[in-house]
């Protein structure tokens, strides 16, 4: 027999299980704060893109001004010539900002570090080429570990070349006299733009995504599982158990760390493993390096978990907090989506995530095989993280634990 | 530098727990008002007191659980704000919740809380096999705490409270909800406690279990001391052969629906 359903009764059910909503101040602010959180950020991920208009001249892009290298190895007239007005062009469009610099390999080192987002390379024998009415080629190296931004540079350089390119057409074309013999080629397309691959193999997007996946993985695993835990042990009780044996509340937090870091780790490989198995990425680094970053990056954030439970009255709102930090987390840290992309002050935001630091030392290690001195930089930043989270969340938990 | 033992004269021996003006806010709203308490060593303390009467921000106090606001407390003569790490050492829990994680087994359960006061591995699992047997458990000392009835999971939680021999033992409502047999079995065993040589302070809303087994009680209300005595001492003192008469004179036939200062919120919209 079937029983009839009874609305009146669903209905109180949804009633009470809204009006307990209502009714934590706390988890409400966060839970109305979660969506506008995130379509102001999807608003600024994906900012307006001015078109393109290939009669003007004019290249649109997303990512203004960003920072790349020419590296000049043919001294020659035309060469002066075209790298001054690839240089102006970039400007004037705001496309890149172009240092020059002396070799290949010191560009390509600020390439790694993260300083540049692409390298311009005028090869020996380009003025003697375009001078003999020859096509001449540009190289180009672009960030790899960046997919997104990789492609926009080089589409954008390409671009910029083509408008010299087309512009040097004309004039030829212009200047020709009758019976004048000109390349076909030449005239189609005198500079073409060819790429200086920074890493060996054919690299599959997942080559990118993976490293990003595993810091996610690893940072937000080890926030929520810290916050989870503590406040879990606080509502069943067990909590009093161990702040009245004679231990440190240091080494509670020690522990519930550790346990997370190790869940975070398996969690992580696994990622990683998957990857390699059914995607192709390969690993270039050191797993010792990549366990250390894994490590740091997991230390970096618990303590931001831990002021999460001392700061919230229950398991609900902690994980609300949680939540609310990982999930835009995501997007602004350059994982999912190239840091450039975002504006200005949404950048610095990302960027004050260590998240942004773990993907970053992530990417470097594993795709471009880089060493323990050459993320220092993002070792030193995640380091720091640590320190300053557990000098506040140490004293909050003590505080939180005996009020 | 170490803080030393704080010495009270002659009267160290005498009281395992002292407090003076002993007193406990939050907010606005006194939970402990200059509270003044003397249990002595090795007897059974019966602390009553209605709903919200400040019984167990007393004992968290006690308990280094929770800072007071003002006053002292020393139990077994160590401060519980300056020597917390001491007096932690010296006592035992058992709460009104449960402190036992449901998905390790009851041994488990032993071994891990054994292990945070330094007890050597394989004398605490001596130990914990003794008082699973003391508490009948041995057949089930394998089993997730979690599929434990009521009964079981309070005798289990009096033995991992006793497990490093504390000299004071808190037991915070450790009847509240078991059956006959249960209550008379945790009933028998603080007894076993007592004479052992455990001081005991216990927390109940039984007045008759305060009567059988405390040698004193102290009846709190408001936050304030009423009364302390031995349960005769008092019902001779009022007339009564009834300690809940007793308690009820000193406390008021009302219902404590709002005595908690926590209650802070209103509800803000509709009624269900």
């Amino acid at each position: 027999m079937t029983e009839k359903i009874t609305w009146e009764v669903a209905l109180d059910i949804a009633r009470r299980d809204l009006l307990d909503l209502w009714r934590s101040k706390m988890l409400l602010f966060f839970f109305i704060l979660f969506p506008i959180l995130l379509m102001s950020m999807f608003g600024y991920i994906y900012p307006p893109v001015p078109k393109s208009n290939t009669n003007t001249g004019n290249i649109g892009t997303a990512f203004p001004n960003l920072p790349v290298s020419l590296v000049q190895m043919d001294s020659g007239e035309t060469a002066n010539l075209i790298a001054a007005q690839f240089i102006q062009i970039s400007q004037q469009q705001g496309l890149f900002t172009v240092t020059e610099t002396a070799s290949y390999q010191s560009a390509r080192s600020q390439l790694v570090e993260g300083k540049l987002k692409g390298i311009i390379i005028i090869p020996q024998g380009f003025s003697d080429a375009l001078t003999a009415g020859q096509p001449a080629t540009v190289q180009v190296t672009v960030d790899e570990t960046n997919p997104t931004t990789a492609a926009v540079v080089q589409s954008e350089i390409s671009a910029v070349f083509s408008i010299i390119g087309s512009s040097m057409s004309t004039q030829t074309i212009h200047n020709m006299d009758p019976g004048d013999v000109v390349n076909p080629a030449f005239v189609i397309q005198p500079i073409s733009v060819t790429q200086i691959p920074l890493i060996s193999g054919v690299a599959s997007s997942f080559q990118f995504l993976a490293p990003g996946f595993m810091a996610l993985t690893v940072i937000t695993g080890s926030l929520q599982g810290v916050a989870t835990a503590i406040s879990r042990e606080k509502e069943q009780g067990t909590m009093d158990g161990l702040l009245v044996a004679p231990i440190p509340h240091r080494s509670i937090i020690l522990g519930k760390v550790a346990a997370q870091t190790v869940r975070g780790l398996i969690q992580g490989f696994l990622i990683l493993g998957l990857s390699m198995v059914l995607f192709g990425v390969q690993i270039y680094g050191s797993p010792i390096i990549m366990f250390i970053v894994m490590v740091l990056g997991t230390a970096s954030f618990v303590g931001v978990g831990i002021i999460m439970t001392a700061v919230a009255p229950d398991q609900e709102t902690a994980q609300m907090m949680t939540v609310l930090l990982q999930f835009p987390m995501m997007f602004i840290s350059g994982i999912l989506f190239p840091i450039d992309q975002l504006p200005g002050w949404m950048q610095y935001v990302g960027k004050a995530m260590p998240l942004y630091y773990a993907a970053d030392a992530l990417r470097k290690v594993i795709i471009l095989n880089a060493s323990l001195a050459a993320i220092m930089p993002d070792v030193l930043i995640l380091i720091a993280y640590t320190f300053l989270t557990m000098t506040i969340a140490i004293p909050l938990f003590d505080k939180a634990m005996r009020r | 530098m170490s803080l030393q033992r704080q010495e009270l004269g002659s009267e160290l021996s005498r009281y395992a727990i002292e407090t003076h003006d002993l007193t406990k806010n939050f907010g606005s709203f006194t939970a402990v008002d200059h509270v003044d308490l003397s249990v002595r060593r090795g007897e059974i303390y019966g602390f009553l007191g209605p709903n919200g009467a400040g019984k167990t921000t007393v004992i968290r106090m006690l308990c280094t659980l929770l800072s007071p606001t003002a006053g002292s407390a020393s139990v077994d003569g160590y401060d519980v704000v300056r020597q917390a790490n001491d007096v932690r050492k010296r006592i035992g829990l058992v709460s009104e919740k449960l402190i036992m994680y449901p998905r390790l087994s009851a041994l488990e359960n032993l071994m891990f809380f054994g292990r945070l006061y330094g007890i050597e591995r394989n004398a605490l699992r001596k130990k914990s096999e003794e008082l699973l047997e003391m508490v009948k458990l041995t057949p089930f000392k394998d089993k997730l705490v979690g599929g434990f009835s009521s009964g079981m999971r309070q005798r289990i939680n009096v033995i991992r409270a006793i497990l490093h021999d504390p000299e004071i033992l808190f037991l915070d409502e450790p009847t509240t909800a078991l059956d006959p047999q249960s209550t008379r079995f945790v009933r028998d065993l603080v007894r076993q406690l007592k004479e052992r040589g455990s001081t005991i302070v216990l927390t109940t809303h039984i007045m008759e279990e305060a009567d059988e087994l405390s040698d004193r009680v102290c009846i709190i209300d408001h936050g304030k001391v009423m009364a302390v005595d031995s349960p005769q001492g008092l019902k001779d003192k009022h007339n009564s052969n009834s300690l809940l008469e007793v308690f009820l004179e000193l406390t008021g036939r009302e219902l404590r629906d709002s005595a908690n200062g926590r209650i802070s919120m209103r509800a803000p919209m509709g009624r269900m």
